[in-house]
């Protein structure tokens, strides 16, 4: 019992390790959030009103999202097609470590990725622009976000199912810029035309974004968008599952 | 009696209809170094993938250690070292071996490890920076990570420079030394012949021998006399002698090759050969492997 959650917590330290020597994780995840939100909030007027709040504290939202979409689509994606890939899960196969202690400390290395970027961006909103939310909203956007950020684990895990590692590379990095400009996180979709605004409902990054905006923007939780979350979710995993099983019948 | 390591029982394994492994019966004791020997196809991979537990067989009975192989606790008493494995990502040679120590219940050292695996001086860069062979050698530390009872070897000298190689082998034969049961394929036949003391030949998935290595090639391409002839040996007098099939020369050196090099050796003396320097020894193992799966292609052919 002892050996496997030692197993378990090291291999949940490995993964920690990998990611935060990805330098792709590193750049998109943290450098480019923290350069974009200092960089468009000083340009503009960080103290003019969207969504009922002020843009600075808009846009740290949007750029928090960008950074915990990224870890999952970008580093978390390519780790997988690269394990898969690469024989590593054959080679793990036949240790005697227990194939949900390998998803456990996937899932919980992953979640502590996205919490340091969640916390690492609410400092610099907060003490670095001087952003000032009640402790509440703090709370409740930073948990928004977190929690909401499993859901691009799952569209990662979709992605690396392809096994070709370098393909998933690209792939992933149009799916990222892709959901990202048009989910509006790098510019607020309210300035895109009304039919792209529809589309723009449709992505899971709208969505995330869209809970955390609405969080400080006075608004209570929206479960709608909690729901279209979780149907994403759904979709990813099954369709994740059936493609790998697929490839293992082969 | 001995316990057994590993028992396949009429094991067959089909893809699309083809049979990789053919009706395959195989018990090998525990302590014993068995090489798994055929050509590319031959059906290794696939049989050593069914006793691992990574495949699962047609028909027929696979058991490792008297238990399931896909059994966790099997798991944590064997080890191997699988081909087409790369190493790990932003991991060091030290974290990746500490990593898989973590999954067993008792672990070598990592001092141990980074010994038997030549790796000391490598284990602070990253495993993905490593040669080749170094990467090999990684994968050997990983394998034997949990001290395994059994030990599986897929062409494990892939890559490996001569350094490497010996050093390797020293390591099994030290493992064999301490009663662990060795696994392997290679396609370096020399290699099985020094380090196995059993070989299985697999052939289009059907065993086609199996012994000790100077049973195997004494059974098909028997053993060589070799000596300096004098100057009154010939062609002509030496294939006057019974028993000798063809004479082989290189200078004044003669190789014979026969199926019963004792009565041959025997026979020369008493016809008064004038002979020094006379050696005795096992036809290659490469000739007797060779003889082996040229006979079973034929056999099949003839069918």
């Amino acid at each position: 019992m002892n050996t496997k959650l030692n197993a378990t917590i090291a291999q949940c330290k490995a993964e920690l390790l990998r990611t935060i020597r990805n330098k792709r994780f590193v750049f998109f995840s943290v450098v480019m959030p923290v350069a974009f939100f200092f960089l468009f909030t000083s340009t503009m007027d960080s103290g003019a009103k969207i969504n009922g709040t002020d843009w600075a504290t808009y846009y740290l939202m949007s750029m928090t999202v960008y950074g915990v979409v990224g870890a999952g689509l970008t580093s978390f994606a390519q780790r997988i097609s690269r394990e898969r890939s690469q024989g590593w899960i054959r080679m793990l196969k036949i240790t005697p470590l227990p194939p949900g202690s390998y998803i456990l400390s996937k899932v919980v290395a992953q979640g502590l990725i996205n919490l340091a970027i969640v916390l690492l961006m609410f400092i610099i909103g907060g003490f670095g622009k001087g952003i000032h939310l009640s402790s509440t909203i703090w709370i409740e956007s930073g948990l928004w976000i977190w929690i909401g950020g499993f859901s691009f684990m799952a569209l990662g895990t979709l992605l690396g199912s392809i096994k070709n590692a370098d393909a998933v590379q690209v792939l992933a990095l149009m799916v990222y810029m892709g959901l990202s400009i048009l989910g509006g996180l790098w510019f607020p979709s309210a300035s895109m035309s009304s039919t792209m605004q529809t589309i723009a409902e449709f992505t899971p990054t709208y969505q995330l974004g869209h809970g955390a905006w609405n969080l400080v923007g006075g608004t209570a939780i929206d479960w709608n968008g909690a729901l279209i979350l979780a149907a994403y979710v759904i979709v990813f995993m099954l369709l994740s599952t059936y493609i790998m099983k697929k490839q293992e019948a082969i | 009696m001995k316990k057994l390591a590993i028992q396949l029982e009429h094991v067959t394994k089909e893809y699309k209809g083809k049979k990789a492994v053919d009706d395959l019966s195989l018990n090998v004791e525990s302590g014993t170094v068995v090489a798994l020997l055929g050509p590319n196809g031959a059906g290794k991979t696939t049989t050593i993938s069914m006793i691992l537990g990574l495949q699962l067989p047609t028909s027929g009975k696979v058991k490792l250690l008297g238990e399931d192989p896909r059994d966790i606790k099997v798991r944590n008493r064997i080890g191997a070292m699988l081909q087409d494995v790369s190493v790990i990502d932003n991991l060091k040679v030290a974290e990746t071996i500490n990593l898989f120590r973590n999954y067993y219940s008792n672990p070598l050292s990592l001092e141990q490890l980074l010994h038997i695996s030549g790796l000391e001086t490598e284990m602070n860069k990253m495993a993905i920076s490593l040669s080749g062979g170094q990467q090999r050698r990684l994968g050997f530390a990983l394998a034997v990570a949990g001290d395994p009872e059994i030990i599986f070897l897929d062409e494990p000298t892939v890559g490996m420079d001569i350094t490497s190689r010996q050093l390797f082998w020293e390591t099994i034969r030290t493992m064999a030394g301490r009663g662990r049961t060795v696994v392997l394929t290679t396609h370096y036949l020399d290699e099985a012949d020094n380090v196995a003391d059993r070989i299985v030949v697999i052939n289009n998935g059907k065993l086609v021998a199996d012994g000790t290595p100077s049973e195997i090639k004494a059974g098909t391409t028997g053993r060589v006399i070799s000596f300096t002839a004098g100057a009154s040996v010939t062609t002509e007098t030496l294939q006057a002698v019974p028993g000798v099939a063809n004479v082989e020369w290189s200078g004044r050196r003669v190789k014979l090759a026969s199926s019963d090099t004792d009565r041959l050796i025997v026979a020369l003396i008493e016809k008064n050969i004038d002979m020094c320097d006379i050696e005795i020894k096992s036809g290659g193992l490469e000739d007797a492997f060779q003889a082996l799966v040229q006979n079973t292609n034929e056999l099949k052919g003839a069918v």
